[in-house]
């Protein structure tokens, strides 16, 4: 990796793991005993799975959060303390600079992501029937998603104000995970406008439910190879094309003091 | 610099505000070059766009003869920005790591480097302090010390000695001065004149976006001007055979003082002797310096912009 990307992002890592962003891990290992406590008087059978459906999706809420509010507020925070100047007056390029924040952050929800998945996977070890190396297939997806995110966050900072950013993100997100049902619904019952508008949307937003097998893993359904392989060209097509939407944009900001 | 010009859009209809307009000026190598402006004059906006921290609307800047929008061009610079703010949840030995990774510095000769600058700098009993923990001055010394990491041969500084208390400020005179012996390329930026005239070679003075004037110091350090006061001209008459650019001057005053000053020793000269010759009493002579300052207000006080080699 280029020496100027990998000090940045290490830099990134440093920040927000001194920033104490590894506290929401904490708050996930909260919900996940919690979650075991409350679901413990259900049947046998179900407990496992419920379990596994809440540990999985508050691994992406709590990423989305991670990726929401440091990602937004990352680049900002820069411009206007002005910690950005004295790195782009050394010989750094301003894409190496992007691009060595995203890296940080992604470094970050890795961490998150592997620490979140040690605790989930331990305590599906404790309910008999349950674990299964399958839901590795569920992290690796996720992380795909919230690295997809995060370079929608990257994207949005560089030309909205942090609060915008986080919004547009959440919205993406949001979106994201309904687009294909939107487009269904566009093509089924709408006028030509809608079906236009609903195909637009489709198209313009990333399909997030292609990350999205946490159901099939929980009941064990199968995940193919070819499946994983085509969301991971997804995810990483759409991040290059943020990203390199992202560094045009930033190419041309004015960095004032 | 060759005709740098940059103008901004601010508010909500994002009209268009002049940021700095023609300005042009070279630093031969080993040089000190002081940029002086009151603030908001366009001090910073001009180093930014040497840097290409905002991108010129027009004009030509090179450093080191490499066109500044290339990466290379900052290969040999070190950069202050005014009020310095960094990573604050880093130690000082681990911010100029940090630096030193994006200067590429050999990792085996790093540790001297790094030790080096923060002695220089008086920031050794601090180096592992977190930076969230410094005070002001603090800032302005790591922040010199990420400077002069890199040992670069250009030095761009905004205001170096903002926030210092006199100590520091002497402290960094010193240190600018040093830098200066050591053939370094020095642009600094101040309103505060003592602190460019000691240390400048040339200054350039910016008004309204606009360098209203450049010098070289040598020309004003030997300048002096003489005050002369007059006693009682006893006649009419004994006035009319001043020289006229003392008549001028005592017509202006409307007889509200009795003194004219000289702007050299050829007319503090020929004052004297028409005095002598017309038996015009003289009380005292007041010799006064013509330094940085007087000429920083009047290129500041003269009321049309224009750009003066």
């Amino acid at each position: 990796m280029n020496n100027h990307i990998g000090a940045l992002a290490f830099s990134t890592f440093r920040e927000t793991v001194r920033d104490r962003i590894f506290y929401l891990v904490a708050v996930f290992g909260f919900v996940m005993l919690a979650s075991t406590a409350v679901l413990s008087p259900l049947n046998i059978g179900a407990q496992g799975k419920i379990m596994s459906d809440v540990g999985l999706a508050a691994m992406v809420v709590f990423g989305l959060l991670v990726a929401v509010f440091v990602g937004s507020a990352m680049v900002r925070k820069e411009l206007d303390k002005g910690t950005i100047l004295t790195i782009l007056a050394k010989p750094v390029g301003r894409r190496e600079y992007l691009w060595g924040k995203f890296l940080g952050l992604n470094l970050t929800l890795v961490s998150m992501l592997a620490v979140m998945g040690v605790l989930f996977l331990a305590m599906l070890f404790m309910a008999p029937g349950t674990f299964s190396l399958r839901f590795l297939y569920a992290f690796y997806l996720t992380f795909l998603e919230l690295m997809l995110l995060n370079a929608v966050v990257v994207f949005f900072s560089t030309c909205v104000s942090p609060v915008l950013a986080a919004v547009f993100t959440l919205g993406v997100f949001a979106v994201g995970h309904l687009s294909e049902s939107i487009r269904d619904f566009g093509q089924m019952q709408g006028t030509a406008v809608q079906r236009t508008m609903s195909e637009v949307i489709y198209y313009l937003v990333p399909n997030l439910e292609v990350f999205n097998v946490r159901a099939a893993v929980v009941h064990g359904d199968p995940v193919t190879a070819s499946h994983l392989l085509m969301a991971t060209l997804y995810g990483v097509a759409w991040t290059g094309l943020l990203l390199l939407l992202a560094g045009a944009i930033f190419d041309r900001k004015e960095l004032r003091g | 610099m060759m005709d740098l010009r940059k103008s901004f859009r601010t508010g909500f209809l994002k009209k268009r505000v002049r940021g700095i307009e023609g300005v042009s000026f070279t630093v031969p190598r080993g040089t000190v070059f002081g940029l002086l402006g009151h603030n908001g004059a366009g001090k910073t906006t001009t180093m930014n766009c040497i840097l290409d921290l905002v991108h010129p609307d027009g004009g030509e800047v090179r450093i080191m003869g490499v066109d500044h929008r290339r990466c290379e061009s900052r290969t040999r610079v070190g950069y202050l920005p005014e009020r310095p703010y960094f990573f604050e949840h880093l130690s000082g030995r681990e911010l100029l790591n940090f630096y030193a990774d994006l200067l590429g510095l050999d990792r085996h000769l790093r540790p001297a480097r790094i030790d080096e600058v923060l002695a220089r700098t008086g920031m050794t009993a601090f180096a592992n302090r977190r930076l969230r923990k410094f005070s002001k001055g603090m800032l302005q010394r790591i922040g010199l010390a990420q400077t002069l990491l890199g040992d670069p041969d250009v030095l761009i500084m905004d205001e170096p000695m903002s926030g210092l208390d006199p100590m520091g400020r002497r402290d960094v005179r010193e240190l600018l001065l040093e830098l200066k012996g050591q053939g370094k390329t020095i642009i600094l930026s101040s309103h505060i004149v003592p602190d460019v005239e000691q240390i400048a070679d040339s200054v350039g003075i910016i008004r309204e976006g606009r360098m209203v004037a450049t010098h070289s110091v040598d020309e004003f350090s030997d300048g002096c001007s003489y005050e002369v006061h007059l006693g009682s001209l006893g006649h009419e008459a004994a006035g009319q055979t001043l020289p006229p650019w003392a008549r001028a001057q005592l017509a202006a005053a409307a007889g509200h003082r009795q003194s004219v000053t000289a702007d050299d020793v050829a007319q503090l000269q020929e004052l004297l002797a028409v005095c002598h010759h017309e038996h015009i009493p003289v009380q005292s002579v007041d010799t006064r310096r013509t330094g940085l300052e007087d000429i920083f207000m009047a290129a500041h006080d003269q009321a049309p912009v224009e750009v003066q080699k």
